[in-house]
C-alpha cells in the first residue's frame, strides 16, 4: 500500500517553495498514486522558458520502491525519449532511496536537463546528435520546448504543422527522420495527453 | 604385460595386501586412501561449512561474523582476495567498497524513551523507542525499515541490503534485518535467512549445487581444482565445472558441443538435404545413386536431378526430352560430397561412443551375475578364498569403458575442424591423431579382452583354470589403468598442452574413479574428538569468535586444519566403497 500520509505531506512541503524551486506537484482527481509534476527549464539551456510536465504515478511499495515518471511534454534530450517521455535516471531506478521525495525526483529531472548524459542515452539518435552536431542538437532542443513546452493559444494540429515544416539546418538525413517520427508521435500523443500536454 | 607385475602397483597383484590404516572391507582397494578433497555441504551442515572461511576474515581483521559475511559475499567467498584487497588498498577501502562500518562504540540513538524522533521516511514522529540506527548513524523508524527490508528481500536482494539513506553505501545490520523482519513476518525472516546463507553456494566459485533431477537439496564444495569430476552424496557424478554429467577426457566444451550434436543429428539431416531430392508426387527424399540426371523414384515418378521437376522418361546420356533446366552441378556436387564425408566420420565416432556407453548400461547387471558366480565359489570347497581381484577388475572394466567411451568425442573435436582447425597444420593434426589413435586402440584392445575374462563362467571351471583366470584379470586390471593413465597424458601433454589459443581443462584421470565428496559432519554438542581442542583454543584467540557456537563443539575441517589426524578419522568411517557406479547400485551394496 502506498504511504499516503507521506504523499500527503509530500505535496505540502513541495509545492510550499515552488515559485523558488521551480518545481511543482499537482493532483490527478482522488487518486493519491496519480500524480503530474511540473519542472520549470533551466536558464541557459534549450529548455529555458518551457514549462515541463510529468506523469507521476507511485507504486505499492512506495517510497520503497521507486515511483514512475514520464515526460508527458515532448523533450528534446538524450536521456528522455523523444517518442514517449520516458526517463533514464538512475534514481528512478536502482539508486532510489526511501529517502529521496517526489520533489528530490523532480529537481534531479531539472538538474538532468541542464546536463544531459548522452553516454548512458534513453534515445539513441538525439544521443548520437548530441556528441556529433550539437549545434543542431540545440536547435532542436528548443525548437522543441518553444513548440511543445510554452504555453501558447495554438492548437494541436498547428503544432504539429510547425514542428513538421521546421527543418535543422545540417544533415537531411536527421530531419527526415525527425519528420518521420514527429507525425506518427502526434497521432498517439493526441489521442492520450492531448489535453495535458498542449493545450493549455 | 609380466613387467607390471609386482612393480609399484602391489596394490593389484597382491590381493591380500591391505593397508593398516583401512580396516577389513572387501573393497578396500577401491576406497579413497585420504579424504577427498571435496565436500557434501547439506542443508543442515550448511551454516558449518561457511564458519571457517567467516572464522578466517573475522579473526583477522576483528569482525562480527556479520561484518564478515558481508566482506565475504562482496569478494564472492574468496578469502585470499579479503586478504589481497586488504594488503593492496588498506582496511578503510576493502570495508567501504563491501559497505561494512564498523563503529567503536555503538552509540543507539536512545535517549528518554519518552522523546520523539522524526522519520525521514514516512515523515511522522515516532517515539525514540521505535527507531533503529545502523551501523552508518542513519536512523529511521522500526515500520520504515521492516517494509525496505521486505521489499528488498522480494526482491531477492537479501544478500546486500543497502540502507536507506541516499547514497549511503552500507549494508544493513543481518541482526536488525532478522529481528524486525520475523516480528512482522516469520516466513519472510526464515527466506531471508536461506538467501544468506545459500550465498555461499551461489556466489562461491568453489561451491556449486548439486544438479540432480529432483534435486538432492546438496551442494559440492571443491578445495582446488575447479576442473574436476565429482559425486554427490546422493549418487550423482558430475563434472563440477560445467555441471553436466562427468565427461573427462572430453572438455566440457566440447561436450557440451557434443551432445547438441546427438540431439538434434543434424548431419543425418544435412546429409539428407544435400543427397536427396523430394520426388515431386509423393515427396519422399530421393538418393540419386549414379546415372544420368533422369531420377526415377519407387512411386513411378520420373523427375530430373538437377531442378527437381517432373518430367517424361525420354532421355538420352545427355537430355531429358521436352525439358531443359540451368545446372550449377560442381557446386552442388562438392557440397554434398563434404556433406557426406563429415555424415560418416561424426558416424563413426558417434557409433563407438554409443557401444561403449551402452555397455556401462548394463554395469548393475553384469555386477549381479559376477556376485553371484563368486559365491558359487565360495560355497565350493577350493583353495581359493579370496576374490577381491574379480570385483578391482570389474571396477576398472567399468571405469575403462567410461574413459574410451567419452574419448571418442574427444577424438571427434580433436582431429576435427570445429574446434582446432586454425591451431595446427593438417600434417600435425595426422601426427596427433595417430598418435591417439594408438593409445585409444591399445586402451580398448585391453579393455576387451579384460571384459572378456570377467565375464567366463569360471563357475563351472576347475581351480586351475580359475587361478589362469584370475591372473590375466589381475594383469589387464593393471594394464587398463596404466592405459589410461597415459591416454589422459597423452592429451595433456602432446595434444592439448601444444595448443597455443584454446584453453581446454580435462579433470584429471583418477584410477579410483570419480571422487566422491565426503560428508561435512552438522554441528555435534558432543564430540570426542582431539582435534575439537584445536578448534575451540583458536577461537579462544580470536577475540571476536561467538564462544558459544564454536565451544560447543563445531571443528574446523578444512583448510585450517593443520593436522591430518581429521583426514584420516574420516577416511575410516566415511564411505569406503568408491565405485565408479550408478547411485541404484550403491544403494543396493
Amino acid at each position: 500500500m502506498v504511504d499516503f500520509s507521506r504523499v500527503q505531506k509530500e505535496l505540502v512541503e513541495c509545492n510550499r517553495d515552488k515559485g523558488i524551486s521551480g518545481v511543482s506537484i499537482t493532483l490527478h482527481g482522488d487518486d493519491l498514486s496519480h500524480l503530474s509534476g511540473t519542472i520549470t527549464g533551466p536558464v541557459g539551456t534549450p529548455y529555458e522558458g518551457g514549462t515541463f510536465q510529468i506523469d507521476i504515478r507511485l507504486p505499492d511499495g512506495y517510497p520503497f520502491e521507486p515511483p514512475k515518471m514520464q515526460f508527458l511534454t515532448k523533450v528534446w534530450h538524450p536521456n528522455i525519449s523523444s517518442q514517449n517521455g520516458a526517463i533514464c535516471l538512475d534514481i528512478l531506478k536502482d539508486q532510489w532511496s526511501p529517502a529521496l521525495t517526489l520533489k528530490t525526483a523532480l529537481l534531479s529531472l531539472q538538474a538532468l536537463l541542464s546536463a544531459p548524459e548522452p553516454d548512458d542515452p534513453q534515445d539513441a539518435v538525439v544521443a548520437q546528435q548530441y556528441l556529433r552536431e550539437y549545434q543542431t542538437f540545440v536547435g532542436t532542443a528548443r525548437y522543441w520546448t518553444e513548440t511543445f513546452a510554452k504555453r501558447t493559444t495554438m492548437g494541436t494540429e498547428e503544432k504539429v504543422k510547425r514542428a513538421c515544416t521546421w527543418l535543422p539546418s545540417s544533415s537531411s538525413l536527421t530531419q527526415f527522420y525527425l519528420l518521420g517520427r514527429l507525425e506518427i508521435n502526434m497521432e498517439t500523443k493526441e489521442k492520450t495527453h492531448d489535453i495535458l500536454t498542449l493545450n493549455y | 604385460m609380466g613387467d607390471f607385475m609386482g612393480s609399484d602397483d602391489e596394490y593389484y597383484s597382491d590381493p591380500d595386501y591391505s593397508d593398516p590404516l583401512e580396516n577389513d572391507e572387501e573393497d578396500l582397494q577401491w576406497s579413497t586412501s585420504s579424504v577427498s578433497s571435496s565436500k557434501v555441504i547439506t542443508k543442515e551442515s550448511l551454516l558449518e561449512a561457511q564458519r571457517e572461511d567467516l572464522r578466517r576474515v573475522m579473526d583477522l581483521l576483528k569482525l562480527s561474523e556479520q561484518h564478515a559475511r558481508t566482506l565475504l559475499i562482496h569478494h564472492r567467498w574468496d578469502v585470499e582476495t579479503v586478504f589481497a584487497v586488504l594488503v593492496e588498498k588498506g582496511k578503510e577501502q576493502l570495508f567501504g567498497e563491501a559497505g561494512v562500518t564498523v563503529v567503536e562504540c555503538k552509540s543507539y540513538a536512545s535517549p528518554k524513551s519518552s522523546s520523539m524522533v522524526t522519520c525521514d521516511i514516512c515523515m511522522d514522529d515516532i517515539p525514540a523507542r521505535e527507531v533503529t540506527s545502523m551501523d552508518c548513524g542513519h536512523c529511521f523508524c522500526n515500520t520504515c525499515w521492516t517494509e525496505h527490508f521486505i521489499v528488498k528481500i522480494n526482491e531477492g536482494q537479501s544478500r546486500r541490503i543497502r540502507c536507506m539513506a541516499h547514497k549511503c553505501t552500507a549494508i544493513c545490520d543481518e541482526e536488525v534485518i532478522r529481528n524486525l523482519v520475523s516480528a512482522r513476518d516469520a516466513d519472510m525472516a526464515e527466506r531471508f535467512e536461506r538467501f544468506l546463507l545459500e550465498s555461499y553456494i551461489e556466489d562461491n566459485k568453489r561451491v556449486k549445487w548439486c544438479p540432480s533431477v529432483p534435486h538432492c537439496g546438496n551442494a559440492i564444495r571443491v578445495e582446488d581444482d575447479e576442473f574436476c569430476e565429482v559425486e554427490c552424496a546422493c549418487g550423482l557424478q558430475f563434472c563440477f565445472s560445467c555441471s553436466s554429467e562427468a565427461h573427462s577426457p572430453c572438455s566440457c566444451l566440447m561436450w557440451e558441443l557434443w551432445i547438441k550434436k546427438c540431439r538434434d543429428e543434424s548431419e543425418t539431416v544435412n546429409w539428407i538435404t544435400v543427397n536427396t531430392k523430394p520426388c515431386p508426387k509423393c515427396h519422399k527424399p530421393v538418393e540419386k545413386n549414379g546415372g544420368c540426371n533422369l531420377v526415377s523414384c519407387i512411386c513411378g515418378q520420373a523427375f530430373c536431378w538437377l531442378c527437381g521437376g517432373a518430367t517424361g522418361r525420354d532421355h538420352t546420356w545427355s537430355s531429358i526430352s521436352g525439358h531443359s533446366c540451368g545446372r550449377y552441378k560442381e557446386e552442388r556436387e562438392k557440397q554434398a560430397e563434404r556433406a557426406k564425408r563429415d555424415l560418416y566420420r561424426y558416424m563413426h565416432y558417434h557409433n563407438r561412443y554409443k557401444a561403449h556407453t551402452d555397455s556401462f548400461k548394463l554395469e548393475t547387471k553384469l555386477k549381479e551375475t559376477i556376485q553371484e558366480r563368486i559365491s558359487v565359489l565360495e560355497s565350493r570347497d577350493s583353495t581359493l578364498k579370496d576374490f577381491s581381484w574379480l570385483t578391482n577388475g570389474l571396477y576398472r572394466l567399468f571405469r575403462s569403458r567410461r574413459v574410451l567411451s567419452y574419448s571418442y568425442p574427444f577424438a571427434f573435436y580433436m582431429f576435427g575442424d570445429d574446434l582446432f582447425k586454425d591451431e595446427m597444420t593438417l600434417e600435425v593434426r595426422e601426427i596427433k591423431q595417430n598418435l591417439f589413435e594408438d593409445q585409444q586402440q591399445q586402451l580398448e584392445a585391453n579393455v576387451e579382452k579384460l571384459s572378456k575374462f570377467v565375464e567366463e563362467q569360471f563357475d563351472q571351471y576347475p581351480d586351475e583354470k580359475v587361478m589362469e583366470i584370475r591372473m590375466q584379470v589381475i594383469n589387464l586390471t593393471v594394464i587398463t589403468d596404466k592405459l589410461c593413465k597415459k591416454m589422459y597424458e597423452c592429451i595433456e601433454n602432446d595434444l592439448l598442452g601444444s595448443l597455443q589459443l584454446a584453453t581446454h581443462n580435462i579433470a584429471p584421470y583418477k584410477s579410483k574413479g570419480v571422487e566422491r565428496a565426503s560428508e561435512l559432519p552438522v554441528l555435534r554438542t558432543n564430540c570426542s574428538d582431539s582435534y575439537l581442542q584445536s578448534s575451540s583454543s583458536r577461537s579462544a584467540s580470536g577475540g571476536t569468535v561467538e564462544l558459544g557456537l564454536s565451544s560447543s563443539g563445531s571443528p574446523n575441517f578444512e583448510s585450517g586444519c593443520p593436522s591430518r589426524k581429521r583426514a584420516k578419522r574420516e577416511a575410516l568411517g566415511a564411505a569406503l566403497f568408491d565405485l565408479n557406479l550408478p547411485a541404484e547400485v550403491i544403494d543396493k551394496s
